[in-house]
């Protein structure tokens, strides 16, 4: 090996901790990128390829009763490609077994899906994960396996089983299995089961087909689609009989949780390219460093014969090395990471993975991250450094290479009197390198910015949730049939614990649209126009008023589904089997709870024949305490029972709230998540800065022992110095991060399509500024505390 | 002022030198239009006050500084009118430049420190360098300290090296600015003993001494003051001097 090379290999390895430093920096990048990108990149890849294997239906039709004749001459139908019938229906279940007559409260509920044979099923397919009997048999029950982010059931458990007419059996669990079209369990507070048709006659069901799925042939527009579910409604369904209660044609291609996905998917995407930007300029800030310190070396070799090119080509070569061995530290390890994110993220999207390769672009991502952007980071710098001319760099001493004093910063920190020496010598240090404060403070301010915006996303999806509370019950239970709303509110009154009750009526209805076509199903609740029960957020219109009969008022969800709906349009829905007309009144905050209607109750049991019978049940407690107001629900639930009033499902307010932010949730813990790493990447950044500037500045920590400065008050200046930067920093990063993080909704926003309220995160600008202060301090510690070892010799000396 | 000159041999040749330093409000002139020429085999000392000029002249000669006016010719190459990367080869074949502060690169060791020039300038076979390199060693005595680094040497064998890395791609020219302001009077005395004896073997020497003794023994004096040479002394040459 020539001298020349032998310098780049001793510069690398004699100088074991900035080589630690610089590598680290860049390695922090490559991580960052690694994982956000790499997590993006796996989670699309995975989720696309489980999703196009299971085969999701075009249209399903929720139909009364069909046979396999139906489903077969649908599949006669042109244009469909496949067609399947199956029976869905709910349950509620409890883990063991609960004989007949014992009452158990803590009832959960199974959508239960009765499939000919779920092995060979050709839509919707879903996939063996634990267990042994493939398809279930007579008595036997498949879970789906989101069910355990609820509570632990495995192959050999057994569960109790109950019918909304009151049919109660005992299930063997014989496995679990993923099923991608499945709602997971944690997010609609119920696992899906899956039987024979052998099963249905132990529940005393009909074995009839509930749900129609179908598949179309190629792949259709939206429009086409509805075009053909139109047809085989009116052609094939309802001209053989069959009701058809909702016909369902969802975006081709689009998952249910599409929007939550392309919510993550989005983030992660912003926050990848600020990643990647954040460590261009950490890059950028290292090799800066490295060059101020080599510049008299540079000197020599250009005095000794060294041309500026081969000079040049020393340090990219260097450059090149740091950024390999940051490669082969910050690609493993983000790889790593990236395996534990994506794991935790299908988990929770309830989708499974069969690899966890990161994409091949991620990979040159983060080689082109840890070895072009350095490069491409040091041209500028190396060229400046070994352009320099000969006498300039000889000339250079750890002091120099800057003057201070000449600008307008210089001559108002010159200004400033009566700070303690110390301070002012900081103060000064802080403003001495421009060049470098500007790289660091735009490293610093971006993450710091990023840092706050994540915060604020955070904040303003939770707002957000709070919005979506817009009842005011403590425990709510829904009847599988519809049940007298004198006999519940006296049941439910009693109860000790019990303050108010409320019930209200409520039926699935379609609206139908000026074309003759018909939307997909809608709540219609029936409230008490006065009832505080229930407090809508109006975005237009009014609300409800006690003298209103047909008017109803409708959420942001229908309005968005159905543009053509405004305040003061009517609305012709088809309820309970009949055309009803109503005068739109009012908007409301869709709140997370799908398209919903309301409607005055009495008008609403008016339409019903006025039987007086409602589906829902709330009832307030005198406290907000979870666990009482899960006793008290329990308390009512069981009363309702004890009086034959069978509960299908039973939620407390906090329950409630807890699923709805599940939801988000899954935004908010990807952010918290981001936060964490981005926030190391500042850490490592700040500490890498701090440390290069005080090594930087070990001459003058020598010419200061020298002339008597203690260790304490070494430790003062740089301390001082890093806080000061850091401070410049998170402030600079609170006002970017007010419009970043208006933006970052903005697109949250629109990825999807679900409006999210604005809050800004003042607790996060107050918990970085701690943070960051923290950091500083620690960041410019340890190096002081290093340079405070050397001699002063050596200090002196060092090069 | 003007110095005598039998230009058909001469190696320097500087012609109305002017440097002026741009050093905030007012410039500073440090050098006023100096005319100068070395004889091949000279050996020229540059005398002064810290501040009068001879610094920068000794900068002009070896390239590492630009003149703002006048014209510097080395060896026949018009030095003024060269670009960096020119004057960096140049320089590496043509001038061996000795510092006060030695300025030895601390992670190579002596001998690789010796080879470096020659590496950037391509000069001898690869093969060859560390032979030459450990010749030129012996010949400043520095042989056995050949694999330790610059740090573990005292100021006076970091100067010998110094001096052998100088030599490196044997230049005719030999530039050295305060090579013994940093020894003490032992140590420079021997490291002028090496320079006396480098001129024996018909190198150009130009060194740059504020030392009134040193001074008194090169070959040429010349007295620079406040950005001119004021002043000129030659000696008898040292075989005169010791009756040869």
């Amino acid at each position: 090996m020539s001298p020349r090379w032998r310098k780049v290999w001793r510069d690398l390895t004699g100088h074991r901790f900035r080589t630690l430093l610089v590598v680290l920096s860049i390695a922090v990048g490559i991580f960052a990128i690694t994982v956000v990108m790499g997590g993006r990149g796996i989670l699309l890849r995975e989720f696309e390829a489980v999703y196009a294997e299971s085969m999701a239906p075009t249209i399903t039709f929720d139909v009364d009763a069909a046979d396999s004749s139906v489903v077969r001459a649908v599949e006669r139908v042109e244009g469909v490609r496949m067609a399947e019938g199956r029976r869905t229906f709910p349950v509620r279940f409890t883990g063991g077994e609960q004989p007949r007559g014992v009452l158990s409260a803590g009832w959960d509920t199974l959508q239960v899906h009765a499939v000919a044979n779920i092995a060979t099923a050709r839509i919707e397919r879903t996939t063996l994960e634990a267990g042994r009997s493939w398809p279930p048999g007579a008595g036997e029950v498949l879970l789906e396996r989101s069910v355990n982010m609820m509570s632990e059931y495995e192959p050999g458990d057994v569960i109790t089983v109950e019918t909304a007419s009151g049919t109660r059996a005992t299930l063997n669990v014989v496995g679990l299995v993923h099923d991608i079209n499945a709602f997971p369990a944690h997010f609609v507070a119920g696992p899906t089961g899956y039987v024979s048709m052998e099963t249905l006659r132990m529940l005393d069901e009909p074995d009839y087909f509930s749900t129609i799925l179908a598949v179309a042939e190629g792949e259709p527009t939206q429009a086409e689609a509805s075009r053909l579910a139109m047809s085989i409604r009116d052609d094939v369904l309802i001209s053989r009989g069959v009701r058809v209660m909702r016909t369902s044609v969802p975006e081709p291609g689009s998952h249910f949780l599409g929007d939550i996905f392309r919510g993550v998917s989005l983030l992660l995407l912003a926050l990848g390219v600020l990643s990647l930007f954040l460590s261009g300029f950490l890059v950028v800030t290292t090799v800066q460093a490295i060059m101020s310190q080599q510049v008299s070396q540079v000197g020599i070799m250009k005095a000794i014969g060294g041309r500026a090119d081969q000079v040049t080509w020393m340090y990219l070569v260097m450059v090149t090395v740091y950024g390999l061995f940051a490669v082969v530290v910050g690609m493993p390890a983000g790889a790593a990471a990236g395996r534990w994110f994506t794991g935790f993220a299908a988990d929770l999207l309830n989708f499974r993975v069969t690899s966890y390769a990161p994409p091949a672009y991620v990979v040159a991502l983060g080689v082109a991250v840890g070895i072009a952007v350095p490069l491409l980071a040091a041209i500028v710098p190396v060229r400046a450094g070994t352009r320099i001319s000969v006498v300039k760099a000889l000339n250079a001493t750890g002091m120099s290479g800057t003057s201070f004093g000449h600008g307008l910063i210089d001559r108002a920190l010159g200004l400033l009197r009566g700070l303690p020496r110390p301070v002012a010598l900081s103060l000064r240090n802080t403003f001495l390198r421009k060049g470098r404060l500007a790289l660091t403070l735009i490293t610093l301010t971006l993450a710091s910015a990023v840092v706050m915006s994540v915060m604020s996303v955070r904040t303003s999806i939770l707002a957000t949730v709070d919005e979506v509370d817009m009842w005011r019950f403590d425990a709510q239970f829904y009847f599988a049939l519809p049940q007298s709303a004198e006999a519940v509110d006296r049941i439910a009154s009693r109860v000790e614990g019990v303050v108010a009750v409320s019930s209200m009526p409520e039926y699935r209805a379609v609206l139908s649209r000026a074309d003759g076509s018909e939307s997909d199903g809608i709540d219609i609740i029936g409230v008490v126009p006065e009832s505080d029960f229930v407090a809508p957020r109006v975005t237009a219109g009014r609300w409800l008023e006690p003298t209103d009969a047909s008017a109803i008022v409708l959420n942001s969800d229908v309005v968005k589904s159905e543009p053509e709906l405004a305040v003061g349009t009517n609305a012709t829905f088809n309820l309970l089997g009949e055309e009803r007309d109503f005068e739109v009144v009012g908007v409301v905050t869709a709140g997370l709870m799908g398209p919903v209607a309301f409607t005055p109750s009495g008008y609403l049991d008016s339409l019903a024949g006025g039987t007086g019978a409602v589906t829902r049940l709330q009832v307030r407690t005198p406290t907000s305490e979870p666990t009482e107001q899960m006793r008290v629900a329990r308390l009512v639930e069981q009363r309702l029972e004890e009086r034959s009033v069978p509960v299908a499902f039973t939620q407390t307010q906090s329950e409630q709230r807890d699923q709805v932010a599940s939801q988000l949730g899954i935004l908010v813990t990807f952010l918290a998540i981001m936060g964490v790493i981005l926030s190391v990447v500042g850490v490592i950044g700040l500490t890498g800065t701090m440390t290069i500037n005080v090594l930087e500045s070990t001459r003058e920590i020598g010419v200061m022992r020298a002339i008597g400065a203690s260790h304490g008050s070494i430790y003062q200046i740089f301390v001082t110095e890093g806080v000061v930067i850091a401070l410049i920093a998170w402030a600079l990063g609170a006002l970017i991060s007010y419009p970043m993080s208006f933006l970052l909704l903005d697109m949250l926003e629109t990825a999807m399509g679900l409006p999210l309220t604005f809050e800004y995160s003042w607790a996060g600008v107050g918990i970085w500024l701690v943070a960051v202060v923290v950091i500083a301090v620690g960041a410019s510690l340890l190096p002081a505390f290093r340079a405070a070892q050397v001699s002063v010799r050596d200090a002196i000396a060092y090069e | 002022m003007s110095t005598p000159a039998d230009m058909s041999d001469a190696v320097i040749d500087l012609r109305g030198v002017v440097k002026v330093y741009d050093t905030g409000e007012v410039p500073f002139t440090a050098l006023k239009g100096v005319d100068l020429t070395v004889r091949s085999g000279e050996f020229v000392g540059l005398v002064g006050k810290s501040g009068s000029g001879k610094t920068t002249l000794i900068n002009m000669i070896t390239g590492i500084d630009h003149p703002t006016e006048g014209e510097v010719n080395v060896g026949g190459t018009p030095v003024h009118a060269l670009n960096e990367n020119q004057l960096a080869m140049w320089r590496g074949r043509t001038i061996g430049v000795v510092f006060q502060f030695f300025q030895l690169l601390p992670t190579l060791t002596v001998i690789e420190n010796v080879m470096l020039p020659m590496d950037f300038c391509n000069m001898y076979a690869s093969a060859e360098r560390p032979e030459r390199a450990m010749h030129l060693l012996e010949q400043v005595e520095m042989a056995d300290q050949a694999f330790k680094l610059p740090s573990a040497l005292s100021g006076g064998q970091q100067q010998r090296v110094a001096i052998a890395r100088a030599l490196a791609n044997d230049p005719p020219i030999l530039a050295a600015d305060e090579p013994t302001g940093n020894l003490d009077s032992k140590t420079a005395d021997a490291v002028f003993r090496l320079f006396e004896e480098l001129v024996d073997a018909h190198k150009t020497i130009v060194m740059v001494t504020h030392d009134s003794d040193i001074a008194a023994r090169v070959r040429r004096a010349l007295v620079v003051s406040d950005g001119e040479i004021v002043e000129e002394t030659v000696h008898r040459p040292r075989t005169e001097r010791r009756g040869i």
